[in-house]
């Protein structure tokens, strides 16, 4: 135990020292441009892009994606990725990763995609390796801060701490675009694989959370397939989407209140639609998300014999709409309810509606800075009892502040 | 019934649209890395490139798009659909989810032409007025 907290400080530092490294380094460079390499004169460069990400959270009544009640810095992510194009019509793609939200991950750095891609024409082409799922408008890229108006997205479809759960898998993919003529086009994006679990991840800790008293011990990495398809529609700047993802036997062990183990397991069919329009400097946005989990719970030491079962079954959606004023200025509010129709939990721990105001500004191409208010109503997505012992005000709030630097 | 009838005229007007589609670039002109075999365009064609639905040329070599932020915003979006800020967020996405190439860019038009001449792959929108050395001219059908 003394071992593995000596590695956890070991690894935070090290992490700690990169942040300070890389933000420098951006800043001293006071550029926005990628840095191209060139390996080999037979060879193309190798391009690469990078980002830095620091928050900062305050919330007036709870603990919520970190220590937020006193304000919390806890909340980082950064990215270090490069491409290249070897060969002809094939690409290489990789990107390390390292966040902080809360007791989630904890400056951990790890392996975020690595792929192969060979696209046949624009109709099809594939990609394997580590890669990015799709899902909806934002999930491939739930994590990106300089991609998207908004500090945080709405939680009950792109939570912050569960990134291990829906952010990627180890497989491959088909994709395409497939041209309709008039009436616009399709694109589309297939995909297979395992998803990586971490008994540190986000999952993990909501699982936990949920004991008491019990000890959480594992939690199982999951086959996956799914999809994504995206109709372009004729009209300028308007898709709508749907996407659907079948986790098969997603399961963990854990150990309540008795001394053994118990071993909960079922499949997670998730679905998610998605409308986007961009008209002009505005920019529209309305998804719907929902997943359905019934996880069988049996003794493994006692034959398997069944003893009950629990699940989830939450709903999500949101609206949105930013507007870009000028180059350096935007802003955003959405509205976005999340219930979970599989608890029975009564308010304010049944659901969580959110309310938020967003302001962007791009003080240079290479660093933007974000300041964001959440009239929240509910407590369904706290997932830290422990932080929060006590759940009785409905209305609460909170500010998010974030700055990235980029190249 | 009178709502369906709206909502089919409203679809026929799109497509009719669609049809007529063609691209016009304010003062600004498209421009290509010599070895790019092509020496013209469609409006649809330039659309599917700066849309990421066409992402290699003919012969396989990966397209690279090169940018000039401000100077021709007002082209990008005729190419694009989408505005200046939209298109950079866009490629970002695919950037940063290991999908895409992010657009380089430069600083001036001179730049940007010797970016597009030094880029295998590279096309570029580029103020009308500039000295195009290096690079060709790109016909817009």
């Amino acid at each position: 135990m003394q071992l593995q907290r000596n590695t956890n400080l070991i690894m935070k530092t090290i992490t700690q020292k990169l942040v300070l490294s890389l933000t420098a380094s951006i800043l001293a460079a006071g550029t926005a441009r990628a840095y191209d390499v060139s390996l080999s004169t037979n060879l193309p460069p190798v391009d690469f892009h990078g980002f830095l990400s620091q928050g900062f959270l305050y919330s007036d009544d709870y603990n919520y994606l970190g220590d937020s009640k006193q304000g919390t810095f806890g909340f980082t992510e950064m990215g270090l990725n490069a491409a290249i194009n070897p060969f002809p019509r094939t690409r290489i793609a990789v990107q390390g990763f390292d966040f902080d939200t809360g007791n989630v991950n904890q400056y951990h750095p790890f392996l975020d995609y690595a792929l192969a891609e060979y696209t046949f024409n624009d109709e099809i082409g594939v990609r394997a390796g580590r890669i990015r799922r799709p899902a909806g408008i934002y999930n491939a890229i739930q994590d990106i801060d300089l991609a998207r108006t908004f500090v945080l997205l709405p939680q009950g479809m792109y939570d912050a701490r569960w990134r291990d759960w829906s952010a990627g898998l180890d497989g491959g993919e088909l994709f395409g675009s497939l041209p309709l003529g008039k009436a616009g086009s399709l694109a589309y994006e297939g995909y297979a694989g395992l998803v990586n679990m971490s008994d540190n991840g986000g999952v993990a800790r909501y699982i936990e959370d949920g004991l008491s008293p019990g000890v959480f011990n594992s939690i199982d990495s999951t086959p996956t397939f799914g999809g994504q398809l995206w109709y372009n529609t004729p009209l300028d700047g308007l898709r709508v989407g749907a996407s659907f993802t079948y986790m098969n036997n997603f399961g963990y062990t854990i150990t309540e209140p008795g001394p053994l183990p118990i071993h909960s397991q079922g499949n997670v069919p998730m679905q998610q639609y998605s409308a986007e329009y961009m008209w002009r400097s505005w920019t529209f946005q309305a998804e719907f998300y929902t997943y359905d989990f019934t996880g069988h719970e049996y003794l493994p030491t006692m034959g398997n014999a069944v003893i009950g079962s629990a699940g989830d079954n939450p709903q999500t959606w949101y609206a949105a709409a930013s507007y870009r004023f000028n180059k350096y200025f935007e802003a955003g509010a959405y509205y976005t309810q999340f219930r979970d129709f599989a608890w029975s939990k009564p308010d304010p721990d049944g659901h969580q509606n959110d309310t938020a105001l967003s302001l962007r500004f791009d003080l240079k191409s290479w660093w933007i800075f974000k300041i964001e208010g959440h009239a929240i109503n509910g407590t369904g997505l706290l997932r830290d009892s422990a932080s929060n012992p006590v759940t009785k005000n409905n209305d609460w709030f909170m500010l998010a502040v974030k700055t990235t630097f980029s190249f | 019934m009178k709502s369906m009838l709206f909502h089919l005229g409203l679809l026929g007007f799109i497509l009719a649209v669609g049809e007529f589609r063609a691209l016009a670039l304010d003062g600004a002109v498209v421009i290509a890395n010599p070895g790019v075999a092509a020496d013209s365009l469609t409006a649809d064609s330039i659309k599917d490139i700066y849309t990421a639905k066409t992402k290699y040329w003919d012969g396989g070599q990966a397209i690279v798009i090169a940018v000039l932020p401000d100077k021709t915003d007002a082209a990008l979006q005729q190419a694009s659909g989408m505005e200046a800020g939209q298109f950079k967020t866009f490629w970002q996405r695919l950037a940063f989810s290991g999908r895409g190439q992010e657009p380089k860019t430069a600083a001036d038009a001179g730049a940007l032409v010797a970016l597009v001449a030094a880029n295998k792959g590279a096309i570029a929108i580029v103020p009308a007025d500039t000295a195009l050395t290096g690079v060709k001219k790109i016909e817009i059908k």
